[in-house]
């Protein structure tokens, strides 16, 4: 081994220091960020303490079916408890512990932890994995130990490889030191009581050889999915370090570094600032005229054409005229663009389109997207220059206001974002037409939607487009701007409007309440989560803001009943709630306290 | 929260014995009575229901059955997952077929019925010389994806013939036997089927090595 690890004891002390000081409100982010520490230590767990808290930084624990992941004092290798894992062969599921640290993607991981097994001949699985969960490929399975047939075994190059023949109800120490660039580990197995290691290997091929393979979680079940495995084992003091300190964020709430809002608000910043291609809404985007489209009828491509462009699955041949051909070649590399730009690869994004517009020069469409991709490099100048070009020929376009605003997000210039929106999305908030809210809440803008709009209103069907376009759009960018009281008043109008119409309202309700929670009004933001909620089964997002809404008020149960609703808990089994699935997925019911400040 | 682990749950990195014993099963079903339950569209639950004790069942109603539902039977034992000798007897009489339909659910099924070497045997041989190359493509898919019941040992002819594959003629032989490969081990080994011949030989070597050490773990 790299580097020996200390057993015990283990710090225990300091993760509860942690927990407990998250256990205070004043401590929350909402009250600002909090300077990371830098640590060596990504996780420690000994299972000793009452304040193991499931969240995101910390674990999670699965019992859907008759399995159980309970807290433990018939065996442990310190102190007095440790984690028993059941499995149920036949139930339909696994139990699970699934632990979260930092994304390593670079230096020497040490992973530390004492295994007993009750029943070696049952199967067990213990892995690290990565973003890619736990899957065969770069980011999936790192390291992953298995029991087969009464042999613990490593899978290394891909080949499960024998290391012990396990004997039950001893308890074996695994130490491994992970060399994430490299891909490559020493391992090390010792047996309690015995001083010379059972295994000890140097420099093995990670999972599937996959070098630079990053890790950031790790797991503890019965079987893999096979759902044959009875195994009763032990897990106990679980220690992850790195050989160089990096800075981790305190805990803000329970189980938590950054309140879940914080979370979801940020990947959803993150999401929309990244420029991605607007849909179609006519053929005529992609420079096909009547001739062209009339040749693709012909050929009998077009339905192939419109599957294509709506990303169905379809099945191309290069059959038909030289101007079908091309139409299929061009939408095609559009397509491909479009997903190049969606992965980030805003290189071949650009080149895909150039390539789209000069086999049909006439697309609009084509052109739109250059520019979006010439945004997500940053070419500013470009841009702007293109984009005066685009303004004439999309000057009555619905999506000429989304265009302008994922700039504006990708300029980091909110100004600009919000400016070309405000106008149509107010329209759309004041729309009485059903046909349009249906459009808008549809979330599936394609070809054939698009014209089944046009026939029902020939005269002005672009605006109703605006529907499904620009609310959203508009709303995160007020959100942006930090203009949390103008997000709210949009979404209770666009509630107001759908509920005049008998149509769901709950995302939009859901809406007021995450501005009220950005502008530090709980209650209002709570009341507005719990109307919501009870207008439908309440999503895992919606859980999760209740209970920060509920910790930052101080009700620390109703906190850790909706966070343990998602995550889970760690628990001794005479703890075992009867039923864990929580009625509606709310724990308090459907209470719709009204106030009326962010009513329009 | 998703389940991740479960994305392993079709892959056939780990040995497999989908017990049939574990299904509860009820009383002996009359060939009528699983007829009924095969049209339009077989019904998979009622008939797993029955348990194990419908599958000679299964086997007999096949031997009798048109094409259509012969397929219908195919996809109903793929389904089930669970060891025949009886059905794998049936099934083999139609991995040559040339009805389409017939001969993916053939193929597919074989893997999930039994894990006797002629059934690897044949699907590789179906891979690498079948004239039709939809047929070849889903052999392949079929050895990628559906062989829930090898051994170790089994496994490793497997991965042998697999391998041995990337030595054929073929473009499109070399590609599927590249893709159950990487479907089996997570790996390509930087085998290009599309390379020359004597670029493709240092990955071919890889492999060969990783053979070599797979067979030295068994």
């Amino acid at each position: 081994m790299a580097r020996h690890l200390p057993l015990a004891p283990l710090a225990t002390g300091a993760l509860a220091a942690v927990l407990t000081l998250a256990a205070s409100p004043s401590n929350g982010a909402a009250e600002g960020p909090v300077s990371p520490v830098a640590s060596s230590t990504l996780v420690t767990y000994s299972f000793d303490d009452d304040t193991l808290a499931a969240g995101p930084d910390t674990f999670a624990v699965f019992e859907k079916a008759k399995g159980r992941v309970h807290l433990s004092s018939a065996f442990r290798y310190s102190g007095y408890r440790s984690v028993e894992i059941r499995d149920v062969a036949g139930d339909g599921n696994f139990p699970e512990l699934q632990g979260y640290f930092p994304l390593r993607d670079s230096g020497t991981l040490y992973a530390h932890f004492a295994l007993l097994v009750a029943d070696p001949g049952e199967q067990l699985n213990i892995a690290l994995a990565g973003p890619e969960w736990f899957s065969m490929k770069k980011g999936g399975i790192a390291f992953w130990l298995q029991t087969r047939g009464g042999w613990l075994c490593q899978y290394s190059d891909s080949i499960p490889m024998r290391l012990i023949q396990v004997r039950p109800f001893a308890w074996y120490l695994v130490d491994l030191a992970y060399d994430v660039t490299a891909g490559t580990y020493d391992l090390a197995i010792r047996e309690e009581g015995r001083s010379d290691p059972l295994v000890a290997l140097k420099t093995q091929p990670n999972a599937f050889n996959e070098p630079g393979s990053p890790v950031d979680k790790f797991s503890f079940i019965g079987d893999n999915g096979h759902d044959t495995s009875n195994v009763d084992y032990f897990v106990d003091d679980i220690v992850l370090t790195v050989d160089r300190p990096i800075p981790m964020a305190p805990f803000v709430a329970p189980g938590r570094r950054k309140l879940f809002l914080d979370t979801w608000n940020d990947g959803l910043t993150s999401l929309r600032s990244k420029p991605s291609c607007l849909p179609a809404i006519d053929l005529a985007d992609f420079g096909l005229g009547t001739d062209a489209i009339e040749a693709l009828k012909r050929d009998g491509l077009l339905p192939v054409l419109e599957d294509l462009i709506d990303g169905r699955p379809a099945r191309i041949s290069d059959r038909g005229s030289p101007a079908s051909v091309r139409a299929l070649q061009s939408v095609l590399l559009w397509k491909g663009g479009c997903g190049a730009l969606l992965s980030g690869d805003a290189d071949t994004a650009l080149e895909r389109f150039s390539k789209a517009k000069e086999i049909l020069p006439g697309g609009t469409l084509f052109e739109t997207s250059a520019v979006l991709s010439l945004a997500a490099l940053g070419r500013w100048n470009e841009v702007d220059v293109r984009l005066a070009g685009l303004d004439a020929a999309w000057k009555d376009d619905p999506r000429l206001p989304l265009l302008l605003a994922t700039i504006g997000l990708a300029r980091a210039d909110l100004d600009s974002a919000e400016r070309p929106l405000r106008a149509s999305a107010a329209r759309v908030a004041d729309d009485p037409r059903l046909e349009c809210a249906l459009v808008a809440l549809s979330k599936d803008l394609d070809l054939p939607l698009v014209d089944r709009v046009r026939s029902r209103f020939p005269a002005d069907w672009r605006s109703c487009l605006d529907a499904a376009l620009l609310p959203e759009e508009y709303y995160h960018v007020l959100l942006a701007r930090r203009s949390y009281s103008d997000a709210g008043r949009y979404a209770a109008r666009m509630a107001s409007r759908l509920g005049s119409m008998n149509l769901p309202t709950a995302p939009w309700v859901e809406k007021m309440g995450d501005a009220a929670f950005l502008e530090k009004d709980y209650t209002r933001a709570l009341a507005r989560y719990q109307e919501s909620a009870g207008r439908g089964r309440p999503g895992t997002a919606l859980m999760l803001k209740l209970s920060d809404v509920h910790y930052l008020l101080g009700d620390f149960e109703k906190e850790r009943s909706y966070r343990e609703a998602i995550y889970g808990s760690l628990h001794e089994e005479r703890d075992h709630p009867p039923d864990r699935n929580l009625k509606g997925g709310s724990p308090e019911g459907s209470a719709e306290e009204e106030t009326d400040a962010d009513h329009p | 929260m998703t389940r991740p682990w479960s994305i392993l749950a079709g892959s056939l990195l780990l040995s497999v014995s989908t017990a049939p014993a574990l299904v509860s099963a009820a009383q002996s079903p009359g060939e009528s009575q699983v007829a009924a339950l095969l049209a339009p569209s077989p019904d998979i639950e009622a008939i797993r229901a029955f348990g194990p004790a419908v599958l000679p069942v299964l086997a007999a109603l096949y031997g009798r059955s048109d094409a259509a539902r012969r397929t219908r039977i195919a996809w109903t034992l793929y389904s089930l997952g669970w060891k025949s000798e009886e059905a794998k007897r049936v099934l083999m009489r139609d991995v040559h077929t040339d009805d389409t339909d017939l001969r993916l659910q053939v193929q597919w099924a074989l893997g999930r019925v039994s894990n006797d070497p002629d059934v690897v045997e044949t699907l590789v041989d179906n891979m690498c010389n079948d004239g039709n190359p939809l047929f070849r493509d889903k052999a392949a898919c079929a050895l990628a994806n559906d062989q829930i019941h090898l051994t170790e040992d089994q496994k490793l002819r497997l991965f042998q013939g697999l391998v041995d594959a990337l030595r054929d003629d073929k473009l499109q032989v070399r590609q599927i036997a590249l893709k159950a490969l990487q479907i089996q081990t997570g790996q390509t080994k930087s085998f290009d089927p599309a390379a020359p011949a004597q670029a493709r030989e240092a990955a071919l070597q890889e492999w060969t090595r990783w053979l070599d050490t797979y067979r030295s773990h068994l």
